[in-house]
């Protein structure tokens, strides 16, 4: 599926970098692997942002310059580069490359184990609650 | 025409299947009515990579920005807070977060002891049998003993591990000598009753995946249908009928194709949660009863309530594991939950502690902002500092009932069927603003005795209407309430209301586990003076 013409796509990926740029040891959007086809993924599933999206990625002007075209696009249509910034970084966070380098590993199962449950009682942490005694207000009292 | 049902039940979720399950099982002959479907447990994205950005949209809360043609959309024009629901089988005990507080005692007596609002038609003895009952019937985890409390029956389940945020969040309270104790939840930590043990994936506010937490459509609807009770899906109420005698004797519904239905029966039960039910009411009665059935109060749709909701988000250097579910609490505080008007304000709120979620967070809702406040090296630096690293302490402010804050039928907006959609006139009182000022300021006190590197406020989340109440209010006096103490309508007396309408007051606590032990006692108040009752033939 290529939910993007090229030259709109283009336009995503150079403003993608601009949003999400190598930095603090994570990669740049377009370092972060297939992300053309992440962004089809994500259209698929948000059919909804294509509108939106092509819109704004049409007023990006025919060679200019992506980090420019950014801060444009913030003034005039924030909106727009709303759904692009959300287009984006959906597909990024949905990389299983960026996703390794974070350590996540999605809302994964993990089921507690019998030694997880009542620690606060094993170490004490709960006891100082236990020991002050009930706080609730009974209303026959006042 | 069709059969007269003996009980006619508007709305499938948590109340409607309550209800369903315990008169059918009693012998009573059911229909339910729910405009939504059947969801089942493999269409919900917990365990899939997109659950974020699903969230966003076809999983939603608000059911304005799902649009789908199941809920009806809703006019907030006019409203601080975004009422938030779910339209399906289980209703929005598929989309809750499933913390499975009880009232405080003080709860059904604020005139007496704060001077506000009004009493309750009866005390916690009163519901205590019933929140006991509940918990068995959902499955709830919890640990007894917690002091903010009266001694009560445990739950039936341990509790769930309160992880690493809440142990740092109990740390922090522990230093300042505050309340703290692990939540309660209807979520099972072991299997249970043909659910599954809770896996931890965080995703409760999206739907479980896992068939773990107590949504009504795995705990209720299952023994209701087995003992006879019918369940029609994709059936819009659009008006409860009146016979001659003045009694309820039925409703009309649309179908999916658009075909008009009545369903008549002997006693009607409008379980449509507090906005749905008087958007119905203030559609019904006709020339007899006009500005609505049940209305001779004119308190239908009034009074609503809806817990604001203000929180606190403290970053923590060491690794939290903080997408870990449950994704509602892991520990709640009732430290600041009675009234001491030294404050400024009266009654207080509950506390909970809870987890931040996943890499994704918010994204879209950065437009506008200067671009390299969100986004360029930001943007990592940012995602870094709260994924993974940050909790939440959560505030559920106790709003007060005032007449003004009101559900309305909209001029314009309809539902796919056209049926006109509510509309929310609702404000924040001062009472409210001062309260959650009072608590953000607690909260921030909380969050660095935890040891928080930075923390961050929410004063108000405008998406936080997620419990819905008050706008059929229960009492003795038929001028000042619409129901009485069993959710019987004052003026009808075969139309019942078993749903967060009747709340007379808010609490501080999230209400479902109140909105579940009321339809209980109703229902069994019911089944119990079956033969003294009116019905309609
Ligand atoms: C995101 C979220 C998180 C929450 N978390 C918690 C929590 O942690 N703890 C807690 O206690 N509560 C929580 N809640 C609130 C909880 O879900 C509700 O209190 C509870 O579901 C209300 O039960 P109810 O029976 O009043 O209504 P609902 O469960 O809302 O059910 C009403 C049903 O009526 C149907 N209906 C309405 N109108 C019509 C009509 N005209 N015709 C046919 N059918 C109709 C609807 O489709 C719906 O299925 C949460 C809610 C949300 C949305
Ligand atoms: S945390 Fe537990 S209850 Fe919540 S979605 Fe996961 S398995 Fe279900």
């Amino acid at each position: 599926m290529n939910a993007l013409s090229d030259t709109r796509r283009a336009a995503l990926n150079a403003i993608g970098d601009v949003l999400i740029p190598a930095a603090l040891g994570m990669p740049r959007f377009t370092d972060a692997g297939d992300v053309d086809a992440m962004v089809d993924h994500v259209l698929a599933l948000r059919p909804e942002l294509t509108g939106s999206l092509n819109q704004a990625l049409d007023r990006v002007g025919a060679g200019e310059a992506a980090a420019a075209a950014a801060e444009r696009l913030n003034r005039e249509d924030p909106d727009g580069l709303a759904t692009i910034g959300l287009v984006a970084s959906s597909a990024y966070y949905m990389m299983p490359e960026v996703r390794q380098i974070m350590g996540y590993r999605g809302q994964e199962q993990r089921p507690a184990t019998v030694d997880e449950e009542h620690d606060y009682m094993r170490d004490n942490l709960l006891q100082p609650v236990i020991d002050r005694g009930p706080i609730y207000r009974d209303p026959d009292s006042g | 025409m069709g059969e007269i049902a003996e009980v006619l039940i508007i709305g499938a979720g948590a109340s409607g299947a309550v209800a369903a399950k315990h008169l059918a099982e009693a012998g009573v002959g059911v229909v339910c009515l729910e405009q939504g479907r059947e969801v089942s447990s493999d269409e919900f994205y917990g365990d899939k990579p997109e659950w974020e950005l699903m969230s966003q949209r076809l999983w939603h809360p608000n059911p304005n920005v799902r649009g789908l043609a199941t809920d009806y959309p809703i006019d907030t024009s006019e409203s601080d807070v975004n009422p938030l629901m779910f339209a399906g089988v289980g209703g929005s005990t598929l989309i809750y977060a499933a913390h499975w507080q009880r009232f405080m005692p003080s709860d059904f007596r604020v005139r007496s002891l704060d001077g506000v609002a009004d009493d309750w038609p009866f005390t916690y003895q009163d519901l205590e049998p019933f929140y006991d009952h509940m918990d068995v019937e959902m499955g709830v985890s919890g640990l007894a003993g917690d002091p903010a409390y009266p001694p009560m029956t445990p739950p039936p389940l341990p509790p769930l591990p309160i992880g690493r945020i809440g142990r740092l969040a109990a740390k922090g309270m522990n230093e300042l000598g505050w309340h703290w104790w692990p939540a309660p939840q209807a979520i099972p930590s072991r299997a249970y009753r043909g659910r599954s043990q809770c896996a931890r994936r965080g995703t409760c506010m999206q739907g479980c995946p896992e068939q773990a937490k107590a949504s009504t459509d795995l705990t209720h609807w299952p023994d209701a249908i087995a003992h006879g009770a019918q369940l029609i899906t994709g059936a819009r109420v659009r008006e409860i009928t009146v016979n001659a005698q003045g009694l309820a004797s039925g409703a009309i519904w649309i179908d999916r194709d658009g075909v008009e239905h009545h369903q008549r029966a002997e006693k009607v039960i409008v379980c449509a949660n507090g906005v749905g039910t008087p958007r119905l009411l203030l559609l019904s009665g006709g020339d007899r009863f006009a500005g609505g059935l049940a209305n001779s109060s004119g308190l239908v749709g009034r009074n609503l309530m809806m817990h604001p909701y203000a929180a606190t988000v403290g970053y923590f250097d060491e690794p939290l594991d903080s997408w870990l579910g449950p994704a509602g609490q892991a520990i709640h505080s009732m430290q600041f939950y009675e009234t001491d008007k030294s404050r400024g304000f009266v009654r207080g709120a509950k506390w909970n502690a809870m987890p931040t979620g996943g890499p994704l967070g918010m994204r879209s809702a950065y437009g506008g902002a200067p671009l390299e406040e969100a986004w360029g090296e930001n943007l990592h630096r940012a995602t870094q500092k709260r994924f993974g690293h940050s909790f939440e302490w959560g505030i559920i402010a106790e709003d007060l009932p005032d007449p003004e804050n009101r559900v309305v039928l909209d001029d314009s907006l309809t539902d796919t069927d056209g049926i006109p959609s509510p509309k929310i006139i609702y404000r924040n009182s001062d009472n409210t603003e001062k309260l959650i000022a009072f608590h953000l300021d607690r909260q921030r006190e909380a969050m660095e005795a935890a040891g928080a590197k930075s923390i961050s406020t929410t004063t108000l989340m405008r998406d936080c209407g997620w419990h819905l109440m008050g706008t059929c209010r229960m009492g003795n006096d038929p001028e000042t309430s619409v129901l009485d103490q069993w959710g019987t309508s004052h003026d009808v007396p075969n139309l019942h209301v078993l749903d967060g309408s009747t709340f007379v007051t808010s609490s501080g606590f999230n209400p479902t586990a109140t909105i579940c032990a009321i339809a209980l006692r109703s229902v069994m108040h019911m089944i119990e003076t079956r033969a003294d009752q009116r019905v309609a033939s």
